[in-house]
């Protein structure tokens, strides 16, 4: 499968008054058309920065894109000028927040929202751009949206505005979406008609999707390869079957520990490991997991493993080797 | 909308009966014969005489009926058929220390301090939005700079310092304008008074060189009254822009492609006004306030002045005259915010 999106050792900071954050630490991960993506972990480890850095939407200042590479179709995203990359956010590449009260503008229509991404890059006229937003309301399962044009976001659900906002990013039928969280704002009934809609539009538009989670329920259901992030790093990376099969790291371990069998639907939550989550004001010295790591030894703190093949296109980053029990030699 | 602009009229009249019922109140705790004022020319020191006006002009009678008659006038005793008093047929009665009706005093000094507020307030709201924006989208460099360097000088001066400190330098030393709001060949000058606000008048009549003079006379004036509404009004439209600017759906905009400009002038600022709107009905009251002072210090003939001179002199009905305006335009500045208020923001106007 071609790949459309390649992200190598991408490093994001942020320079705030007093200290430096350092949000993504040289994460490294593709995704192939038609393909789903998952990144899991814990909040505040990264994913969103990650993400907004792709599409340059984080603040500068005080954030920073410190190094890295996103080639999306060719062209690297991170050295495009302003102009080049607004001419790929919305088009080609669409985007999904996590909360849909904050994210759709309260002073202005649904049409208009939708509309907008229609109008800056498909040059379409009003009257066109109504159609298509009639369109694509009824496809995300808006009822009679021909009534509902001149709404607001305040009169909608949100589950229902979390279906305007993927109308809106699928507008001009982008090649990647990406879905930053995008249930977990919602009411639980409510988040598993959403990812059926998902799935199906994945279905109708051939697009690939990186979706990022709590839920590792959710991933079972939608992926075909997760990522698991801590710290700022990609820790684990592997097909949804074997990161369940055959955990290797001790983050991901402690992520899947209460989750229950595969075939069962029930969605669950990320459990909470034990220990503080990571500072991550601190430049990382060492593996970041080892002060919550029941397998850490002295190595762990010297050293910050790498991402090793584990078998074929699985990746760990951890220096134990948890079947043989022993550390990686 | 317009179901909005119906129910927010109609309850109109219930502030502005609050209001009259406030004034009125004030008017009935001073008691009768400072009443008397509302319908005699001369107050009698004499006590029986007094008395007698009492009397006549029923200042004894109940509450209500005092009230009504406040309100829409009373037969006149002198001259049967016909009414006396009643603010609403624009009788405020006598004012003792400018010796003439109220209503004469209000249309004579009104258009000096509506102008003055004018040039006052349009300049905060045209410019100080802009440049609130302009602050926080150009977060810390040097327009921010300034736009901070004026709030704080704006929240240091209380505003007779300044207005005091401004007559001295410009006027008493400088001499580079003068008080008072025209010069006397101004006054002497043919010209057609067709809004009695003298730079409008001025330009309609196509006279620049009055225009100038009267512009010169408000400098001062202007300065005094509206620096520190400036400083609070930079320091709102700024933090509230800032704040919008962090929202998520400002990055939503982003990364649908629109463009910076857009982003900020369509996505941002029209959210970012809605506190402004509510915070430039208080500017216009804290500017009818500041009247007071600055037409006072720079000799200005205005209502401002003038209701000192009234207070001053224990002038009752024509100091509660100019409250009653003052409140008025309050409460039509209300009507204009709230109304923008629903313009802008389609959860009260739908709500
Ligand atoms: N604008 C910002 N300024 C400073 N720090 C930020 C900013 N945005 C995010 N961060 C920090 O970056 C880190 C990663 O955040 P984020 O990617 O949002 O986490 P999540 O995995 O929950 O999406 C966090 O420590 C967060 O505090
Ligand atoms: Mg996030």
């Amino acid at each position: 499968m071609p790949e459309v999106l390649a992200v190598k050792d991408l490093v994001t900071k942020f320079y705030t008054d007093t200290e430096t954050v350092h949000a993504v630490n040289g994460v490294s991960f593709h995704v192939d058309e038609a393909e789903t993506l998952g990144v899991v972990g814990e909040s505040g480890c990264g994913k969103s920065v990650s993400m907004h850095s792709l599409l340059r939407l984080i603040p500068i200042p005080p954030g920073r894109i410190e190094s890295g590479q996103a080639i999306f179709q060719g062209r690297d995203l991170l050295r495009m000028s302003p102009g080049e990359i607004r001419q790929v956010r919305g088009a080609q590449i669409g985007m999904v927040f996590q909360d849909p009260m904050t994210s759709l503008n309260p002073v202005i229509t649904i049409e208009k929202q939708v509309a907008e991404p229609l109008l800056i890059h498909r040059g379409m006229t009003n009257a066109e751009a109504r159609t298509r937003v009639v369109e694509l309301l009824t496809h995300v399962g808006i009822p009679c949206p021909e009534k509902r044009l001149a709404d607001y976001p305040h009169q909608f659900s949100g589950g229902m505005r979390q279906r305007v906002m993927i109308a809106m990013a699928l507008a001009c039928s982008p090649s990647l979406l990406i879905a930053d969280e995008p249930t977990t704002a919602l009411d639980v009934t409510i988040q598993a008609q959403f990812v059926e809609l998902v799935k199906k539009l994945r279905d109708d538009f051939q697009m690939s999707i990186i979706w990022i989670t709590h839920d590792l329920g959710v991933i079972a259901g939608i992926a075909q390869r997760v990522a698991v992030m801590y710290a700022g790093f990609i820790v684990e990376h592997a097909t949804v079957k074997e990161l369940y099969a055959n955990p290797q790291h001790p983050y991901t371990r402690g992520l899947l520990g209460s989750l229950p069998r595969l075939d069962e639907t029930r969605s669950v939550r990320l459990v909470n490991i034990k220990g503080l989550p990571p500072d991550m004001c601190q430049p990382p010295v060492g593996c970041p997991f080892v002060p919550r790591c029941p397998y850490a030894f002295d190595h762990c703190k010297a050293e910050n493993p790498p991402l090793a093949s584990v078998n074929n296109g699985h990746t760990s980053a951890c220096w134990w080797d948890i079947d043989l029990g022993k550390p990686r030699g | 909308m317009i179901n909005y602009i119906i129910r927010r009229l109609m309850i109109m009249p219930i502030t502005l009966f609050g209001m009259t019922i406030l004034i009125f109140l004030m008017l009935w705790i001073l008691g009768p014969s400072a009443r008397s004022a509302l319908y005699v020319s001369d107050i009698p020191k004499n006590e029986a005489v007094m008395k007698g006006i009492i009397t006549k002009y029923g200042l004894d009678d109940p509450i209500y009926v005092q009230y009504w008659s406040w309100l829409v006038g009373r037969p006149d005793p002198d001259k049967p058929g016909e009414t006396i008093g009643g603010i609403l047929r624009g009788d405020f009665g006598y004012s003792r220390t400018f010796s003439r009706p109220v209503m004469e005093l209000i249309q004579l000094r009104f258009p000096a301090t509506l102008e003055l507020t004018l040039y006052a307030f349009l300049p905060i709201i045209l410019v100080g939005v802009w440049l609130g924006v302009q602050a926080a989208v150009r977060h810390n460099q040097w327009i921010d700079q300034i736009a901070r360097l004026f709030s704080i000088v704006g929240y240091s001066f209380p505003v007779f310092v300044l207005g005091i400190l401004l007559m001295m330098i410009f006027y008493a030393q400088l001499r580079w304008f003068p008080v008072e709001r025209i010069s006397d060949w101004v006054k002497m000058a043919d010209y057609t008074k067709y809004t009695s606000l003298v730079t409008v008048d001025a330009i309609l009549n196509g006279r620049l060189d009055i225009w100038w003079d009267a512009i010169r006379h408000m400098v001062l004036p202007i300065i005094t009254l509206s620096y520190t509404s400036w400083a609070a009004f930079l320091r709102i439209t700024r933090s509230s822009m800032l704040e919008t600017l962090r929202q998520e759906y400002v990055t939503t905009a982003r990364a649908k492609g629109v463009a910076e400009n857009d982003v900020i002038n369509k996505h941002a600022r029209p959210n970012a006004l809605i506190p402004v709107v509510t915070y430039s009905g208080i500017t216009v009251a804290y500017l009818l306030g500041g009247v007071v002072i600055t037409e006072t210090i720079f000799n200005f003939p205005g209502m401002g002045s003038a209701a000192a001179n009234a207070a001053g002199g224990f002038d009752v009905v024509t100091v509660l005259a100019f409250t009653l305006v003052t409140g008025l335009i309050l409460i039509l500045a209300n009507l204009i915010v709230d109304i923008l208020y629903a313009m802008l923001d389609p959860r009260i106007r739908l709500g």
